[in-house]
């Protein structure tokens, strides 16, 4: 089983890098080289994160490591943030970007988002259970932490209300909530979701209904056909084989709908080897 | 070390207790060059009493939170590693961002008191320019627009972040070592040049022969100030996505997940920051005394 | 005012130049808005750390040994740590130590919020080097003037306020004219504890707009710009207040 899929994965990315015109090709820089770079979160525990000998790991640096292994080269993970990812796509200095990133138009039109997506995530709040939030309207005029730089920090804002208080990262944002200065912390549910299950939340809860579940994509630089083969059919090969609902249990999170749907949607799915 | 008989002395209570130990500090540093660092009891004294008052705002924020957590200090000694590693980094950054900045920013000065008019003007906006922006713009810049790797002669160099964050920290310090060359240039006393160019001297002769050599002492306080500020100004580089000690102590917490955690650890920073910066100072506060100009 | 918007909106769809804080009303009024929380924390931080120079100042020449070391302590802690460092610590670890206080949401808030550390972090951090500052200018003054004053009746307090301070602020102006224009950039450290200043509100918009280079080009100029009014301010009152025969 995992061979033929290597096999048909490979020929769909070979394949198209064959029948490419001559131009800049990371695939077959990556081959040659030996190397295979990859951005990579390191602030986002457990999608990828720092372990105390200063290495990245986590569920999306184990995925690049699958992808390096299929190529038969080592892995280079670069650490990116939300504000440099796309930009080291575009400058060539990340091969793929597996930095979970949401797939919106907007970003498509910057970088090429592969298809399919790989995970997905909605926006919800993380709040006290005293604090009876029962509607995302009711934060109107709300102080509701966040992080900077998320994209549903806006629409919180406009849409629902709240007033907005981000912070650089999660741990003081976080511990701003437990201050007591904001109602509620706006967050991406699997995050949120992760915190419940730990010591310390039980006053916590997350009352409100996830909106805007809206899926993560991997990204290579437009126009890197065979790269962007190549990654999608790994991406199949994960639904298929349920690799990522595997990573997701073997962190201690429970696996997202989207994860489970997707699984069930490929397995089974046999890329026709071409002819 | 056995009190020295220094010429001079007498038997006769005349002197001060004191006398004869700063006469022996003075031959010694005499000796040295320079002004010797002494660190003292007290200054042992101080430093525990800083840690104890980090350690206590440790327990007092575990205890306010309603569960003292164990394991806060376990924490810290397991992230050490990472966390002291990031700061060596920081420490690199700011040595290399001030000899660059130092180098650059002598010619900078240098330029600011040509007798060629555009060259005096175009050096002053530079320097106007770079000390009136906020670092942390200037250091954004630095990593947008340069590339991440060049290509010479069919050599492709890597062009890594840090090095993009020094040249970023090195422009404002480049500013300011020029505006200091320029102020000691011209306390020195005109006299000295009007005695040179009645000698002969030109005037290059006479700027680096006559007037700098004087104006190294007279500088030598504010550029020590300035590596201290810039020392703290590396913190900035955390903003850009640089693997320094500010970042890695965010994604220390991030990986450990857990809140209590944020108060110990961005104490513990301080604390290094302050070990480090504060023998600087307080050297920087002998060598003003030594070299006060009045 | 409309066409000028229009122009940018263009100009963003034709160049790739996107100035959202011209054509989105959203985006220019949250920038106009931490254009002016820039000034106002710029402002308060300024009289505030400069309140702190002077009775730092007069502290530091107590004849009592601890009062003097006590000073002497603090600001070699605050000149020695990072202002950014300073600021987490003022928020997170004093701030959670406050008492609290109900707010209207029904929780326990401590009762100092994040603009008042932002305030109270920026004023000690500049007051630090005001200190130092202000000390110098004192020390300026010549002894002689100081025991006129005694000799007229006044006391400590007294000669301090009217004869050595104003001396002392003419003589160390220039330093501290480079002091205060250092606390302006520095308010922009505000960001790391979500004081909406214009650092915090440009981060806001280019991960919105994704615009970064445009957002930080309009910082440059903006804080240039600011600095250069405050400096030719301070150049002008420097001026004003010149002492005959000292300085050049």
């Amino acid at each position: 089983m995992k061979s033929r899929t290597y096999i048909g994965v490979g020929l769909i990315g070979l394949g198209l890098a064959a029948t490419a015109p001559a131009r800049a090709d990371t695939l077959r820089d990556v081959i040659e080289s030996g190397t295979l770079t990859v951005g990579v979160k390191a602030d986002y525990r457990p999608y990828g994160y720092l372990d105390t000998d200063g290495n990245v790991v986590g569920i999306e640096p184990d995925l690049a490591q699958d992808a390096a292994d299929v190529l038969g080269v080592d892995l280079e993970l670069i650490e990116v943030v939300a504000s440099n990812r796309m930009q080291f796509l575009e400058q060539g200095r990340i091969d793929v970007m597996i930095a979970t990133m949401t797939d919106t138009m907007e970003r498509r039109g910057v970088v090429e988002i592969l298809n399919p997506d790989y995970y997905s995530s909605g926006t919800n709040i993380l709040a006290r259970k005293s604090s009876e939030f029962s509607d995302w309207s009711d934060l109107d005029g709300a102080p509701v932490c966040g992080v900077q730089g998320a994209f549903y920090n806006r629409k919180t804002e406009e849409e629902f209300g709240a007033d907005i208080v981000g912070f650089t990262g999660t741990s003081e944002a976080l511990n701003a909530l437990q201050q007591g200065r904001c109602a509620a912390f706006v967050y991406d549910d699997s995050f949120l979701n992760s915190r419940l299950q730990e010591d310390g939340w039980a006053d916590y809860e997350m009352p409100l209904e996830t909106i805007d579940d809206a899926p993560w994509g991997m990204a290579v630089k437009t126009g890197e056909d065979a790269m962007a083969a190549f990654m999608s059919g790994m991406i199949v090969h994960w639904h298929t084989t349920g690799r990522i609902v595997e990573l997701e249990e073997e962190y201690g999170i429970q696996p997202v709908p989207f994860t489970r749907r997707m699984h069930e949607r490929y397995r089974g799915y046999i890329p026709d080897s071409g002819s | 070390m056995s009190r020295t008989r220094l010429e001079g002395t007498t038997d006769l209570p005349v002197l001060m207790p004191a006398a004869d130990r700063l006469a022996a500090r003075a031959q010694a540093e005499r000796h040295l060059g320079g002004p010797a660092l002494r660190l003292s009891l007290l200054h042992g004294c101080a430093l525990a009493l800083l840690i104890a008052v980090w350690a206590g705002a440790v327990w007092a924020q575990d205890t306010v939170a309603g569960e003292v957590r164990p394991g806060v200090f376990a924490a810290l000694w397991q992230w050490l590693p990472v966390l002291l590693g990031g700061f060596v980094f920081n420490v690199g950054i700011s040595i290399m961002a001030m000899g660059i900045g130092t180098v650059t920013g002598t010619a900078l000065g240098i330029l600011q008191v040509s007798k060629i008019r555009p060259l005096r003007s175009s050096s002053w906006l530079v320097t106007q320019f770079f000390r009136n922006a906020p670092w942390l713009v200037l250091l954004f810049y630095c990593m947008f627009l340069m590339p991440f790797e060049f290509t010479v002669l069919g050599v492709t160099i890597p062009f890594p972040d840090w090095v993009k964050a020094v040249i970023g920290l090195a422009l404002p310090v480049m500013a300011n070592v020029s505006e200091i060359v320029r102020g000691a240039i011209q306390s020195i006393p005109s006299g000295q040049w009007e005695a040179a160019r009645s000698l002969a001297f030109s005037r290059r002769q006479i700027l680096f022969e006559i007037i700098l050599p004087q104006c190294v002492k007279r500088m030598l306080p504010p550029w020590m100030n300035l590596y201290a500020i810039l020392t703290m100004a590396t913190v900035l580089a955390s903003v850009v996505g640089v693997s320094e000690v500010m970042t890695l102590t965010q994604r220390a917490l991030a990986a450990e997940s857990r809140t209590d955690l944020l108060v110990p650890f961005y104490g513990f920073v301080m604390l290094l920051f302050f070990v480090y910066c504060y023998p600087i100072a307080r050297y920087t506060q002998k060598l003003e005394l030594r070299y006060a100009v009045k | 005012m409309l066409e000028i918007s229009e122009w940018f909106r263009v100009l963003a769809e034709t160049s790739g130049i996107n100035l959202t804080i011209v054509y989105d009303a959203y985006d220019r009024e949250r920038m106009v808005r931490g254009f002016f929380n820039t000034i106002l924390l710029s402002g308060i931080c300024l009289v505030l750390s400069i309140v702190i120079g002077v009775v730092g100042a007069w502290l530091q020449g107590s004849s009592l040994k601890w009062t003097r070391r006590i000073v002497s302590g603090y600001i070699q802690l605050f000149r020695n740590t990072p202002p950014l460092v300073q600021m987490y610590f003022f928020f997170f670890a004093l701030g959670a130590l406050m008492p609290r206080m109900q707010n209207e949401w029904g929780i326990m808030e401590p009762i100092l919020s994040n603009w008042h550390w932002a305030i109270i972090s920026l004023s000690f951090f500049a007051g630090a080097f005001n200190v130092e500052i202000f000390r110098s200018g004192i020390e300026a003054v010549p002894k002689a003037t100081v025991e006129a004053a005694k000799s007229l009746g006044y006391t400590r307090l007294q000669a301090y306020r009217h004869v050595v301070l104003p001396l002392a602020l003419r003589v160390c102006l220039p330093a501290l004219n480079n002091n205060l224009v250092n606390l302006v950039k520095t308010t922009t450290l505000a960001y790391a504890i979500a004081v909406p200043e214009m650092l915090y509100v440009a981060n806001q918009i280019w991960s919105d707009s994704l615009n970064v280079p445009e957002m930080m080009t309009f910082l440059l100029f903006a804080y240039v710009g600011l600095l250069a009014l405050l400096v030719w301010v301070m150049n002008r009152w420097e001026r004003s207040l010149r002492l005959p025969g000292f300085g050049s």
